[in-house]
């Protein structure tokens, strides 16, 4: 830190100010980016377990002609879902409101089986709309799920090849040993998710894909980590960086 | 709409990504240099109206050494007055409570501040349904001193977002609530103003706009009657 009078502040502030207001028509610029990238209709039926029944692809955008799908890490040997997903689902509730009003339907999709997923979402005190995959090829077909062979001899995530995930188990400690227990599992069986964004558009009965996101694509949503962004220490997590999210329920006392 | 391969699609969602992540990059280097902002000692006294009572600035950090402030509009030029605070702010609102449960963990205290007295923002917060703390700055001039930095402005009241024009003429900061973010940090018993933002400096905290700039249609034409507050959408 460094101390300085209002004046050498206002200075530095309004020079910041300038970067920032770059960077936000650069954002807008990359909204609009998005928009011309050329959907792709899906052929594949793919079939999900919700509250109200067997649901289509279709179905899931509920009337609406655009969906969002969060892929929440909830993998079918996980006792409970990822703290990190659990942190950017918490704020889900709050304004999911305000998309569907603007034609979006957004809900979260995991390979974990129906039961599970509704009882952690009990659990956690939330109401948005949260479906199964499991038993179809959703998830490995939009990069957010990987079979055994894979981690052991490649795959692709994020756009990228990798050539095995092996090294990543061995850790004893870290925030992938960490979120396989917290996720009762171990670190391959955690591993076997991964986080990411999907959307989808309906036109004229027909499902289109348009959009997936991954890593630190779901950056934005993430909003602990802009305010911490504009906090004064930022965030903060140490070198290397430690994990210190947690369920809601699950920190201790009251910091 | 244009409709393509799935390797079409690919081939431009790659190119994409690299101008992705060159934006993470400069939002991430954007984050260290306000780290290097100057902290600006606090001399002047603040009260503001809690549940707990009465408290001071120093009080407000509640042992954490950070101190996020957001500026909620809910005084007497905004739309809503007495009952409701602003439409906008409450749209951003909806994104709070699922940050703030963490940002308390992490040595980050969160509070919303707004003129309105303590019970007239305690009524909306029920109504509306938020747990995020939020207290009355009432007549103390603690929105002018985050929102006008020189002497000039705090004279004349212009200068909203550091005199960036698009406000200039409607807002009056000596008397109108303003949006905005301001950021605090606590050591050796002294507290520093550290950061202030406005405007669309607050876009990343509202996921709704964060989210339509994923989606297929993106932010378009907002529909009619778009955004209001939750509970006033027709059923």
């Amino acid at each position: 830190m460094r101390i300085g009078t209002r004046e050498e502040w206002r200075a530095a502030r309004v020079a910041l100010l300038d970067r920032e207001k770059e960077l936000t028509r650069r954002a807008d610029e990359l909204a609009r980016e998005r928009q011309e990238l050329p959907w792709v209709p899906v052929d594949k039926e793919y079939r999900f377990e919700s509250d109200a029944g067997t649901k289509t692809l279709v179905d899931l955008f509920h009337g609406r002609s655009q969906l969002l799908v969060y892929h929440f890490m909830f993998g079918p040997e996980y006792t409970a879902g990822c703290p990190t997903c659990s942190a950017i689902a918490e704020s889900f509730d709050g304004f999911l409101v305000h998309l569907n009003q603007h034609d979006v339907t957004m809900l979260c999709v995991s390979s974990a089986p129906l039961a599970k997923l509704q009882a952690y979402k009990q659990r956690m005190g939330w109401r948005f709309p949260w479906v199964s995959s499991q038993g179809s090829d959703f998830n490995l077909d939009f990069g957010v799920s990987f079979t055994e062979e894979q981690q052991r001899h490649g795959g692709e995530y994020n756009f990228r090849s990798f050539p095995t995930m092996e090294p990543l188990f061995e850790a004893e400690t870290g925030p992938i040993a960490e979120q396989a227990v917290a996720t009762g599992t171990d670190p391959a069986g955690y591993m076997r998710q991964a986080p990411g964004m999907s959307a989808f558009a309906l036109s004229d009965g027909v499902a289109y894909h348009t959009y997936s996101t991954y890593a630190r694509g779901l950056d934005v949503l993430m909003s602990f980590y802009q305010w911490r962004d504009r906090a004064p220490l930022g965030r903060n997590e140490g070198d290397p960086p430690q994990l210190w999210l947690r369920r809601h329920d699950e920190y201790e006392g009251d910091r | 709409m244009r409709t393509g391969t799935r390797e079409e699609w690919l081939a431009a969602r790659v190119e994409l990504l690299e101008r992705e992540k060159d934006l993470t990059r400069r939002s991430d280097e954007l984050a260290r240099q306000r780290g290097e902002l100057p902290w600006v000692p606090i001399e002047k006294e603040y009260r503001f109206e809690t549940d707990e009572g009465a408290k001071t600035l120093p009080e407000l950090f509640e042992r954490r050494t950070q101190l996020l402030v957001y500026h909620f509009m809910f005084g007497p030029t905004v739309e809503g007055w007495p009952e409701a605070g602003c439409p906008g702010c409450s749209f951003t609102a909806d994104s709070l409570d699922g940050a703030v449960v963490h940002l308390a963990h992490h040595d980050v205290t969160f509070v919303a501040v707004s003129r309105a007295p303590l019970e007239r923002l305690n009524a909306y917060k029920e109504r509306m349904g938020w747990s995020f703390p939020w207290v009355s700055y009432g007549d103390s001039d603690f929105n002018l001193d985050f929102g006008a930095f020189t002497e000039e402005q705090r004279t004349t009241g212009k200068g909203f977002n550091f005199g960036t024009p698009k406000h200039a003429a409607e807002i009056d900061l000596r008397r109108d609530e303003l949006h905005g973010l301001s950021s605090f940090a606590v050591e050796d018993g002294v507290v520093y103003h550290a950061y202030s933002t406005y405007d669309r400096g607050t876009d990343v905290l509202n996921l709704t706009w964060q989210l339509l700039d994923r989606t297929p249609k993106g932010r378009g034409d907002d529909p009619e009657g778009w955004p209001q507050r939750h509970d006033e959408y027709p059923a």
